[in-house]
């Protein structure tokens, strides 16, 4: 596993000197310090109306940061992770085919699961980095918010959301390493990527079409309603485990990839 | 026991026929020529006995092992530069061969030591710090070289390692290759001759796909040669090669 490692911090070596990954780093904070902002004032606006007309006429959610902000502002920070992370993982394996470098890697005393794992470990890490950099938002609410019961947000949800949100840009990272590693093109790999993430995250839409059984079956599969529960801070284990297969298979689907090298 | 084995060995990229039914072997401790024209398939071949590429038909052995039955034992006994220098534009040159030796599992004490070790056999001392990305064609190819000998492979494959070098450095290669003879056995494919005949004993010629000549040299010249006493390798290349 030690080369799985080196072929990790490799991976995040490389993330840092190319300029995509500040790319997306200033692309994740600027559109959610936006939508941010914006979920702050939808906040306000209820708290005011709350003391004009009483708070049985308000919605639940706005009688708390974490519902009322931290929780629009998730599910906006879910559909950024959806479009920046085809960017991070085009080149997981398209570029090492198209530098020539997998030769290097296909004839080094490595074994395929371990470069298949060196490299998810690799995206992990840089779409946690991603994902890590909007704690910023729920750190501000906490140092500025005040609340009458001590801290201004529920910590606990808040850990669960993050949670969730990190299961998320893992399951894309996985799906995106995968069809990386079907073509040299690195274009060709994002818009892939993208061209599956975002029907399989709206095949909720789809389902309204069908009958029972199938409407079930369909939003069982869609990613945007397995992601509801966990982005209200819920531990919804159930997602958890669609999600975790969806990356298992992805990586075995990858493995296979690389594996076919050989066969070729 | 050789220690390289290749036995009816042919490749065929859909109709295209690359190397057709190659048979030779390389003793250990033996330096081989492996010359051919353009297209020829000495790359092919050396991406079959490097485990990147599978076989259509026949066998290679490296060490005594199969090289598509167990990869990972051939993987572990061979040096390969590839004919594109298989580096990352990113990363310094110190950063990359300390990453090839991770891979090769080169055992963490002794990491720098190699990576200092196969630095100064290339003359790459100085660029160590440098962005690959940011070096002359020459010195990205002395890191290719650089990264397959790291870790001492008994076998080396070297396609086309004096490509790009600068007279002086290529002597110096040429000098490394020929210092390696006896521990190490390497197949060295090139296109300039007269290194060939500075370099190997033998050598194997192809012309599409196929062995025109596998012999020693001081043979084919005694063969090729006919009357004239000092034939040139390039002549007999010239005269095996055409048509
Ligand atoms: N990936 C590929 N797909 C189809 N044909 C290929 C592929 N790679 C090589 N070939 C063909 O196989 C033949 C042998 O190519 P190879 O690269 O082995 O030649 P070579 O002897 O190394 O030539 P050179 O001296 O130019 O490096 C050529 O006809 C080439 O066009
Ligand atoms: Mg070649």
């Amino acid at each position: 596993m030690r080369t799985a490692l080196a072929i990790a911090r490799k991976e995040l070596s490389i993330y840092f000197t190319t300029p995509w990954a500040y790319a997306v780093f200033t692309a994740m904070l600027a559109v959610s310090s936006f939508f941010f902002v914006n979920s702050l004032f939808d906040f306000q606006r209820a708290q005011e109306m709350a003391r004009t007309y009483g708070w049985d006429r308000i919605p639940q959610e706005f009688r708390n940061l974490t519902d009322g902000v931290m929780v629009p502002f998730w599910s906006t920070v879910v559909m950024i992770t959806l479009f920046v992370v085809p960017f991070l993982s085009m080149r997981l394996f398209a570029e090492e085919k198209r530098n020539k470098t997998f030769e290097l890697l296909m004839t080094a005393p490595v074994r395929p699961v371990e470069i298949v794992l060196g490299k998810y470990l690799g995206g992990l890490g840089i779409i946690t980095t991603t994902l890590g950099l909007t704690i910023f938002f729920p750190v501000l609410l906490t140092v500025f918010g005040k609340a009458d019961s001590g801290s201004a947000l529920e910590w606990s949800t808040v850990l669960l959301g993050y949670g969730g949100l990190l299961l998320w840009g893992a399951t894309c990272m996985a799906v995106g390493m995968f069809i990386s590693s079907l073509t040299e093109s690195q274009m060709v790999a994002a818009l892939v990527t993208f061209a599956v993430l975002l029907p399989w995250m709206l095949l909720q839409g789809l389902a309204q079409a069908t009958e029972e059984p199938v409407r079930s079956f369909i939003s069982y599969l869609s990613f945007g309603a397995q992601l509801q529960g966990l982005m209200r801070g819920v531990l919804d284990l159930k997602a958890i485990v669609f999600f975790c297969s969806v990356i298992f298979f992805s990586l075995l689907l990858s493995h296979r990839t690389v594996e076919a090298q050989r066969w070729a | 026991m050789p220690m390289i084995e290749v036995q009816n060995l042919t490749k065929r990229y859909r109709e295209r026929v690359a190397v057709d039914a190659l048979n030779f072997s390389v003793a250990e401790g033996e330096i081989l020529g492996f010359l051919g024209p353009n297209g020829a398939g000495k790359s092919t071949t050396m991406k079959i006995l490097t485990g990147f590429l599978p076989p259509s038909e026949g066998t290679a052995k490296v060490a005594g092992f199969d090289v598509f039955e167990q990869p990972l034992e051939v993987k572990r006994r061979i040096g390969y530069l590839p004919e594109t220098p298989p580096l990352y534009p990113e990363m310094t040159v110190a950063g990359y061969l300390k990453f090839v030796a991770e891979l090769k599992r080169v055992p963490g004490r002794g990491l720098r030591a190699e990576v200092e070790r196969v630095s100064g056999l290339t003359g790459l001392a100085d660029v160590m710090g440098r962005v690959i990305q940011n070096l002359s064609k020459g010195y990205k190819q002395r890191v290719g070289i650089a990264q397959a000998l790291l870790g001492s492979p008994p076998v080396l494959i070297l396609d086309e390692p004096t490509e790009g070098l600068d007279p002086a450095q290529r002597a110096e290669v040429r000098g490394l290759i020929k210092g390696l003879a006896g521990k190490h056995t390497v197949i060295l494919s090139t296109h300039i001759l007269p290194e060939v005949t500075m370099t190997c004993e033998k050598v194997l010629i192809i012309n599409q796909g196929r062995v025109v000549a596998y012999d020693q040299i001081r043979k084919l010249a005694k063969v090729h040669g006919g009357k004239a006493e000092n034939v040139s390798l390039e002549e007999i290349f010239i005269k095996l090669t055409a048509a």
